[in-house]
């Protein structure tokens, strides 16, 4: 075993100590951590200046009556200032005597609403007060619980918010098991075409080497997952959309996990046996191509469950190995997944993994040794007899 | 003692080995030597377990090799392999690591035989910043880190500077007089000559000669008969047996056939012979000979 963590050892070592490693992360996390302020942006801004001119009952009612948006007041000691407040950007918009509001073009569509239902409110109050009602009773009269909804289909209050994270993790998804796999497949080349792997195979044994390869590349792209995940809940955490998020994005998080690590035990062992078959760094992507179009079709399909996460093909493919890899945790992120569902895709998951690495890991090392020409996969499958072990 | 016994190896319908049989016993330099395609590289790889045999066995000691056993031998493979962008003295540590050392002996003795080999300025140097024969170096260091206990070095001479070669050279019977086998192959053959016990001359994957140097000095040296007579007269030499060339007063026989003491009779006749001896050949003319 110690053999494997040697290997493994070195591959953070030389690969994590990289530019392009560390200048990747920092983006990717960078990148995330940017697009959890996106729908903030898009969803307009969760404060208000407002100006008042004269005395206003409109005023208490407006601060009063918003929760999740925060009102700034401006006194200002006539309109000609609140004009120019107005025109400077200074203030959103000015109520003037409780009569008339300033804006420059239009009033933003929610704080006219916030401003409207506060004249309603300040108006009755008045004009019940004034019909000799009692200031204490009409207060009272006019507190309504809001109207509550009630959802008879599907709960689609967060679908937009759902969407949005399930397209993000398809993407991540995408490039954390894509480019990995790549990294084995180039450092086995590496190793075959400088005939390395003939020192290291009489000193360890075919599968420390390889397992070494794929767990010192996975725990890099691991921590690479764990940093963007991080920043973006950070970073929705900072800019406010964590209260938009969807309940339950803790087991999105333990869903996301749970399956890179099998879809990249999965893609890597796969990258490692095509890539022994090949002794030069230019042969690596015509050899990867299975792989390559087996993750792009996942991808693909991960796309529509993003958004469809319902539907038939989704559900079905996101039980079928390897697809099911990125499916599964994109439909989970992208709605509600029946435990049955989950449970077959993880059991079938994990077998096909299971069987790949045993082939994978037999192709390898009846590949790696044989030099020269590309070694053709019927070859090494017929002849177990290459290397006396 | 490493024997190997009757190994045969075909790629397609071509033959690389037909039947090499030699042993390398413990403190003794085994030369390892045959021309371009002779079935060296062949045989070695199917020493260290990286390529099968078809037939033939590879022992240690009476037991056929294990991984085990091979994982305690140093081997520098023909086409060298080193990580381009490691550090050479990281790359060193990280073989013997492999070798199971602990992390402070397999730092020792890379620092060591860096030392030894002068390659302790270029340390902190990536691999590929290295010169080729830096490099070679370097692969020998690895070859070497973990003490083997059995040295396999396919051409380790090959590309060295005349004081790298020194080294290395030094490196060697240090070891060879500790008591480890170590098998070379080489086409230096004055130095497979001045550096080893023993020689294996193999031909088309054929050992054509397995023997000390001695030995095949000694076998091989009845067939050149060298005299020189002073003050002779011209032609003493006709009528006596053999192919004879004439140099000065030097007249080299070979193929005598039993009749030197007629010939060294006539020499005295003729004048004061100054010398009068078998000629030990040269390991290159032995091996001339063998492979022709
Ligand atoms: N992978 C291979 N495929 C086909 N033939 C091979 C292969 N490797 C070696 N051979 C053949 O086997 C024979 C022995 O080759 P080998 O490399 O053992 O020779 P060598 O004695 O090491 O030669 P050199 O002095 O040039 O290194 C050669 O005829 C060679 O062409
Ligand atoms: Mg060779």
């Amino acid at each position: 075993m110690s053999g494997l963590w040697l290997v493994a050892r070195r591959e953070i070592a030389t690969r994590g100590r990289t530019k392009a490693f560390v200048i990747g992360l920092v983006i990717s996390a960078l990148l995330v951590g940017a697009l959890a302020f996106l729908p903030k942006l898009f969803a307009g801004p969760d404060s208000y200046t407002v100006g008042f001119v004269g005395p206003s009952t409109l005023q208490p009612a407006l601060t009063g009556a918003a929760k999740d948006v925060e009102i700034t007041v401006k006194p200002f000691a006539d309109e000609a200032a609140a004009r120019k407040a107005v025109l400077d950007g200074d203030v959103d918009a000015v109520v003037v005597d409780d009569r008339r509001v300033f804006a420059d073009g239009e009033v933003d569509r929610e704080l006219g609403l916030l401003l409207e239902g506060a004249h309603q409110t300040a108006q009755a109050g008045r004009q019940l007060a004034a019909a000799g009602l009692d200031a204490a009773k009409v207060a009272e009269a006019m507190r309504v619980a809001p109207l509550e909804q009630v959802s008879v289909g599907a709960d689609t209050r967060y679908a937009g918010a759902r969407t949005g994270i399930a397209t993000l993790l398809v993407m991540l998804l995408f490039f954390q098991l894509l480019q990995p796999s790549m990294y084995v497949a180039m450092g086995v080349v590496e190793e075959k075409g400088s005939r390395i792997v003939e020192i290291l195979l009489t000193s360890i044994r075919p599968w420390q080497l390889l397992g070494g390869k794929i767990v010192g590349l996975g725990a890099l792209a691991l921590l690479n997952l764990v940093v963007v995940i991080v920043a973006g809940l950070g970073a929705a955490a900072i800019s406010g959309f964590a209260s938009d998020m969807p309940p339950g994005i803790g087991g999105v998080v333990v869903s996301t996990l749970f399956w890179f690590v099998l879809g990249y035990a999965f893609f890597a062992t796969l990258a490692a046996a095509l890539g022994s078959l090949v002794s030069r760094q230019e042969e690596v992507s015509s050899v990867l191509t299975p792989m390559m179009m087996l993750i792009m079709a996942a991808y693909f399909v991960s796309y529509f469950a993003a958004v469809e996460p319902g539907s038939p093909v989704a559900r079905i493919l996101s039980m079928i190995p390897p697809f099911s890899s990125m499916v599964m945790p994109v439909r989970t992120a992208a709605g509600e997944v029946p435990l049955w569902e989950m449970g077959v895709a993880a059991a079938l998951m994990i077998i096909a993994t299971a069987a790949v690495l045993v082939v994978g890991a037999r192709i390898y090392e009846r590949a790696v040794l044989r030099t020269g020409a590309r070694v053709k996969l019927s070859e090494v499958v017929r002849d177990g007899s290459a290397v006396a072990r | 003692m490493i024997e190997i016994d009757d190994l045969h190896k075909r790629y397609g319908d071509k033959t690389a080995l037909a039947g090499v049989s030699f042993a390398v016993k413990p403190g003794e330099m085994f030369g390892f030597v045959g021309a371009n395609g002779a079935g060296k590289t062949t045989t070695m790889r199917i020493l260290m377990g990286v390529l099968a045999a078809d037939s033939g066995q590879v022992r240690r000691d009476g037991r056929p090799l294990t991984f085990e056993d091979r994982r305690k031998f140093g081997y520098m493979p023909e086409e060298r392999g080193l990580y381009q962008k490691m550090k050479v003295s990281e790359q060193v540590q990280y073989f013997g690591r492999l070798n199971g050392m602990s992390a402070a002996q397999a730092a020792k003795a890379t620092a060591d035989l860096l030392e030894r080999l002068s390659l302790t300025g270029r340390a902190g140097d990536e691999v590929g910043a290295l010169s080729l024969g830096n490099q070679q170096r370097v692969q020998l260091a690895v070859a070497l880190v973990h003490d083997p206990e059995v040295l396999v070095l396919d051409e380790p001479f090959s590309g060295l500077d005349p004081i790298a070669v020194d080294a290395l050279a030094e490196v060697l019977v240090e070891r060879r007089t500790a008591g480890v086998p170590v098998l070379f192959s080489s086409h230096q053959l004055d130095l497979v000559e001045r550096l080893c016990d023993s020689v294996g001359i193999i031909s088309a994957g054929r050992m054509v000669a397995s023997d000390t140097v001695e030995e095949l000095r000694a076998r091989e040296g009845r067939r050149l008969l060298k005299v020189v007579v002073r003050d002779a007269a011209p032609g003493w030499t006709a009528g006596l047996g053999g192919n004879i060339t004439e140099k000065g007063d030097e007249v080299l026989f070979t193929d005598v056939n039993g009749s030197d003491q007629e010939i060294l009779r006539a020499a005295t006749k003729a004048g004061t012979v100054e010398h009068f001896g078998w000629e030990r050949p040269t390991l290159t003319e032995i091996f001339r000979e063998a492979v022709a």
